[in-house]
């Protein structure tokens, strides 16, 4: 006499994807667009949506009160050329706030192998988060000073329009933000606590504009100017501005000069060699730790 | 105070890689006086910019905020301050703890690298190294408490703080003289300049204003922290 059979499969609609495929470069799009949009709070909770909209508001804010004076009393306001420099600390904790939470969480949390199990590779994975902070700061940067050219263009002040230097201040964004990036994230993915990633960056902020304050001013009292021009380039809103002096010949915004020559490029190139091999050699092993 | 809550806070603020944020800044602080030494400009005004720009304007907000955030922020994200708190001590008498330990941290790193730095440059020359170092010493504590109620009250402890720090004590206090006399800074500072008699210090805030604002923004820290832990919800949030 047979058994009754005990075991039953059902078909639950379980279906294999049967659609294309797309490869490692749409996957790297995908991140890079997921990363970008999380950098300015967008697709997550309103509470991280303030600190981004406040900090482009108060990037905004000198661009708006420009337009004005040059409405009002027709003057030039603000330059561009000197936009990033003044307002290197919002920058600064533009970056101190973002950067850490495009690395930090994909650490904490242990996500890293579920990346590398689609065709994504490490190095594409930090492409792609380099690319998002890159572009993220250079939105930032760029926002207000386009809005100050349209307003230049609409308002029409007496003199010529300021295209070059409008130009030539993009120029030295896109260089700003993709050394920013770089150092942002080396130093934001050594810990995979978000708040001690916001931390190291600002410190190292604060630390490099301090110590090359103090040694300015120190040089100029010693009458050793040319020593104090090097020491400027300790801050890296001083040394990307060197470079745009360097490349664009635009105005140098610290008032002083910098060493002349292409070395403030050459430094900016280690620099990012520094920060991109920090972050490649961080992540050799991140995944299985 | 609860010796075994300290010992842990201990541990887990020495432990790990907070310990080279606490300690770099210092270090750094003392390279730069050893380097100033050596390219011969250790008078007194340059001793007395790296005292106010680095070591009050700079390196002190960043300690009393990698210790006041770090004692109980953390525990906080992760959670395991459930553990602490299900135990049975008062939850003020953990604030106090937790506060005794940052503050303990940032008086030895902040006060201690501060004195050996202005020694380093100048010695004893007109009381700066004293001033400092006790500036610093009091304003560490008042950091501390600050950045442990700011730890307590939001999960973005660290960059609300860094605003506070960079934005009203460094922007705004640069234009608006008002906004100097609510900055712990400008009291530490006024402390300094009680005590050294060097020309080139000077500073915004009485001394009369600045120690019972420096008093009750501690002790008012602490007992809302105390009393912010006592309805502390643990819901997560990203």
């Amino acid at each position: 006499m047979m058994s009754e059979p005990t075991g039953v499969i059902h078909d639950i609609g379980y279906r294999h994807y049967e659609g294309e495929r797309l490869g490692r470069g749409s996957a790297f799009a995908a991140l890079a667009v997921h990363s970008l949009r999380g950098a300015f709070g967008l697709g997550r909770t309103a509470r991280a949506k303030i600190m981004p909209l406040l900090l482009v508001t108060i990037m905004l804010l000198p661009a708006v009160v420009s337009i004005a004076i040059m409405a009002l009393v027709k003057q030039q306001g603000m330059g561009y050329h000197n936009y990033a420099s003044i307002m290197q600390p919002v920058l600064a904790i533009f970056l101190a706030a973002q950067a850490p939470y495009l690395v930090a969480p994909d650490l904490r949390f242990r996500v890293l192998p579920l990346y590398l199990s689609r065709p994504l590779a490490m190095i594409d994975y930090l492409g792609a988060k380099l690319a998002a902070m890159s572009v993220a700061m250079f939105l930032v940067l760029a926002l207000p000073l386009t809005l100050l050219f349209a307003g230049e263009l609409l308002v029409d002040p007496p003199g010529p329009t300021h295209t070059t230097e409008y130009f030539s201040a993009l120029g030295g964004g896109v260089i700003l933000a993709v050394l920013l990036a770089s150092l942002g994230l080396a130093l934001a993915s050594f810990t995979p606590r978000r708040g001690l990633g916001v931390a190291s960056v600002i410190a190292f902020y604060l630390f490099t504009s301090v110590v090359s304050g103090v040694f300015f001013g120190v040089f100029m009292s010693l009458g050793r100017d040319a020593a104090a021009k090097w020491a400027m380039l300790i801050n890296p809103f001083f040394l990307v501005d060197s470079v745009q002096v360097a490349l664009f010949g635009t105005a140098p915004s610290n008032g002083e000069g910098y060493p002349p020559g292409l070395w403030p490029c050459l430094f900016v190139l280690i620099v990012l060699a520094v920060a991109t091999v920090g972050l490649v050699l961080r992540y050799r092993k991140a995944a299985s730790s | 105070m609860n010796a075994v809550v300290a010992d842990i806070t201990y541990r887990a603020m020495l432990g790990r890689k907070r310990i080279w944020l606490l300690a770099l800044l210092p270090a750094a602080l003392i390279g730069m006086a050893a380097l100033l030494r050596l390219i011969g400009g250790p008078d007194e005004h340059t001793a007395v910019i790296l005292m106010e720009k680095f070591s009050i304007g700079t390196m002190l907000p960043l300690l009393g905020l990698i210790a006041g955030t770090g004692v109980i922020a953390p525990e906080i994200e992760d959670g395991t301050i459930i553990h602490l708190l299900s135990k049975p001590i008062s939850r003020p008498v953990i604030a106090l703890t937790k506060f005794a330990v940052a503050a303990s941290l940032v008086a030895v790193f902040g006060a201690v690298s501060t004195f050996v730095a202005a020694f380093l440059l100048i010695r004893d020359e007109s009381g700066v190294a004293y001033g400092f170092s006790l500036g610093a010493l009091f304003g560490g504590v008042a950091y501390a408490a600050v950045f442990m109620l700011v730890g307590v009250l939001t999960r973005h402890a660290v960059t609300v703080g860094v605003i506070y720090a960079l934005v009203w004590e460094g922007l705004v206090g640069g234009y608006v003289p008002g906004a100097r006399s609510l900055s712990i800074q400008q009291w530490a500072q006024s402390i300094a300049d009680r005590i050294s008699s060097s020309p080139f210090l000077s500073s915004d805030v009485s001394l009369g204003f600045a120690v019972p604002a420096m008093i009750i923004v501690t002790v008012g820290a602490l007992v809302w922290a105390g009393q912010r832990l006592r309805s502390l919800s643990l819901t997560g949030d990203e």
